[in-house]
């Protein structure tokens, strides 16, 4: 851990699961693996249930809601380790140091509070000058909400899906948080309004040096603001690195997510698609859980109980592919 | 590639749909909206065809409208030469059954009772008037087409995942065996592979002589599926054309700004040559 110790968050050997009184604990999350530095922005990408909403949940404290809880690994952040916090740490964590955005910018906000009021409960453990009023100005000037007067009064269901977002993450900027979690700010808006809030999200950054982490499915849309990517399939870290060196992957995962990319697709040309789909919660196989789905599978891939570890040095372009010398070429 | 059996521009004898001066206001009064203004479309038949913009611009309502489900305030629809609206109601025929339409989310328009054999096996009952397990072997075949195999074909919807979702509402529209499918933002809701999956399928029905009408707020998808497109904004038509020239050399500001908000190498191509 020492070489790569000045980072902001590192998630190491993470493993999550739902205990079950007479049952198998059933995992969730085992694999999981990456840092994230100051000021950098970290795109997430695997299809849903991949475990990336439960890794980012151990972020935030927010396991124990859903019944999960963190059964080995570390999280840890600025030398804090969240993974085993308490409730009454998470008290004075949560909604401080890390910012959360959630997936749905329709359902986000409460329905029957005024965005005011939104704004007056994320303030509370503000520790910034200024009365509640001043600073929801602020916040709504911060996320280029322009008629901040008219939008304070108003509620959730009289803004548009961009305005809504733009109110989340307001909210989440409150605390002037280090780190904030986007969980896929812009599914179900518009292309249009997806580019506005990205370029909201670099703006931030650049302005108060945040980390972000953005989650997405969509590959082209972390290619075009992220620095670094950390791809997820089936409860595991399957690869990481630059936006760069993913541009070449080295696992066949990501190549297939590659080429299922209709922005580089050749107009009606045949699109690759993954076979069959990920192995669901509780049905994981023996070995690679990527194997029954991999055009470059080999014998051994199966063999052994646990999914392949990262291959290579943390903090450079890792794999955890057993055979990335049958890869090359591919991408 | 793969060729596509389309007519590039439009021939008033080859087209199997026509809008004319097509109009639909919704309230009135203070509340009154103009969704669509005065739009006129042609289709031809078995050709790809794109309608973008951007949610409230009216092309929801206007797919609506082609495929027979709603009238329109002022202007007509023909289907093959024959209106589709007489009076304020919508014809009951042919054109009910040859226009099928998939809506964006396939979780709301799926009996959430029903599996996916069943859903598809009752529209197969009603448009081939054939008995039971005559249907429920016509529906299994349509799912297998798109991909759902028999085990996840007894699947209830909240069973299935997204994109097996998304191709089983397609299927159930195809058990009409139509000559145009309507789809509104097929892929938004679904994940990419699932996208890549559902496009590879409408590439398929385009071989087979389908037409298609791809509606979405994302240029990417359209330029992928489609060869023309209109570009819709407030109602209207503010650009229209053979959808790789509109790609390359886009005449209105607001088709520049979306092809510039599309996620990746295109859009990155797109801001490069605005800025140039």
């Amino acid at each position: 851990m020492t070489s790569s110790s000045h980072k902001l968050l590192h998630v190491v050997d993470l493993k999550i699961g739902i205990p079950h009184p007479r049952r198998e604990t059933l995992i969730m999350v085992d694999n999981a693996n990456f840092d994230i530095g100051y000021g950098e922005m970290l795109g997430m990408v695997g299809e849903s249930g991949s475990g990336k909403t439960m890794v980012c949940r151990s972020m935030i404290g927010t396991l124990e809601r859903r019944g999960a809880t963190v059964l080995e690994g570390q999280v840890l952040f600025e030398d804090q380790d969240l993974a085993h916090a308490s409730e009454s740490h998470w008290k004075k964590l949560r909604g401080k140091a890390i910012g959360y955005v959630p997936q749905s910018a329709l359902a986000g906000p409460n329905p029957v509070l005024t965005i005011q009021a939104q704004l007056a409960e994320a303030l509370q453990k503000s520790e910034a000058k200024g009365s509640i009023a001043e600073q929801s100005k602020r916040l709504l000037d911060l996320v280029k909400i322009r008629r901040v007067d008219t939008v304070l009064k108003q509620y959730p269901n009289q803004l548009s899906g961009g305005m809504r977002q733009r109110v989340m993450i307001a909210c989440a900027l409150a605390s002037e948080p280090k780190l904030l979690i986007a969980d896929e700010p812009t599914t179900g808006l518009d292309v249009t309004v997806q580019s506005q809030i990205m370029e909201l999200l670099k703006d931030i950054r650049r302005e108060f040096g945040t980390a972000i982490i953005l989650i997405s499915h969509d590959l082209a849309l972390i290619d075009d603001v992220c620095d670094r990517v950390v791809v997820m399939h089936a409860g595991a870290t399957v690869e990481v690195g630059s936006v760069a060196q993913l541009a070449v992957p080295r696992h066949p995962y990501t190549i297939a997510l590659n080429q299922s990319r209709i922005d580089i697709a050749e107009p009606g040309s045949e699109l690759v698609t993954i076979l069959g789909s990920a192995p669901s919660v509780g049905e994981w196989p023996l070995g690679c859980r990527f194997a029954a789905r991999c055009i470059f599978r080999q014998n051994d891939c199966s063999l052994g109980a646990n999914h392949p570890p990262l291959f290579g040095e943390r903090g450079s372009h890792q794999s955890a592919c057993l055979h990335t010398e049958l890869l090359k070429g591919a991408k | 590639m793969p060729t596509y059996r389309i007519i590039e521009g439009s021939q008033v004898s080859q087209s199997i749909i026509e809008a004319e001066d097509v109009s639909v206001t919704f309230g009135s009064g203070a509340n009154k909206v103009e969704a669509v203004k005065n739009v006129s479309l042609t289709l031809a038949a078995g050709e790809p065809l794109g309608i973008v913009g951007e949610s409230g611009s009216g092309k929801s309502t206007l797919a609506r409208v082609l495929a027979g489900l709603q009238p329109p305030t002022s202007g007509q629809v023909l289907f093959n030469g024959e209106p589709v609206y007489r009076g304020n109601r919508s014809y009951i025929g042919e054109a009910r059954r040859q226009v099928q339409m998939v809506f964006q989310d396939p979780y709301a328009s799926l009996n959430p009772q029903l599996t996916a054999l069943s859903a598809v096996a009752e529209a197969v009952r009603i448009h081939n008037k054939c008995d039971k397990k005559e249907a429920e072997s016509k529906a299994l075949e349509l799912l297998r087409r798109m991909g759902i195999a028999q085990l996840d074909a007894i699947k209830k919807p909240r069973q299935l995942s997204g994109g097996q979702r998304q191709r089983a509402s397609v299927a159930r529209a195809l058990s009409a065996n139509p000559s145009v499918l309507l789809a509104d933002e097929p892929t938004s809701a679904i994940d990419q592979s699932a996208q890549a999956q559902l496009l590879n399928l409408f590439r398929g029905l385009l071989n087979q002589g389908l037409a298609i009408v791809l509606v979405s707020h994302d240029l990417g998808v359209i330029r992928y599926l489609t060869k023309r497109v209109y570009v819709m904004k407030d109602g209207v038509f503010v650009e229209s054309g053979n959808t790789e020239e509109i790609f390359n050399n886009p005449h209105e500001d607001y088709t520049k700004e979306l092809l510039a908000s599309i996620p990746g190498a295109l859009g990155v191509a797109a801001r490069r040559r605005r800025s140039a």
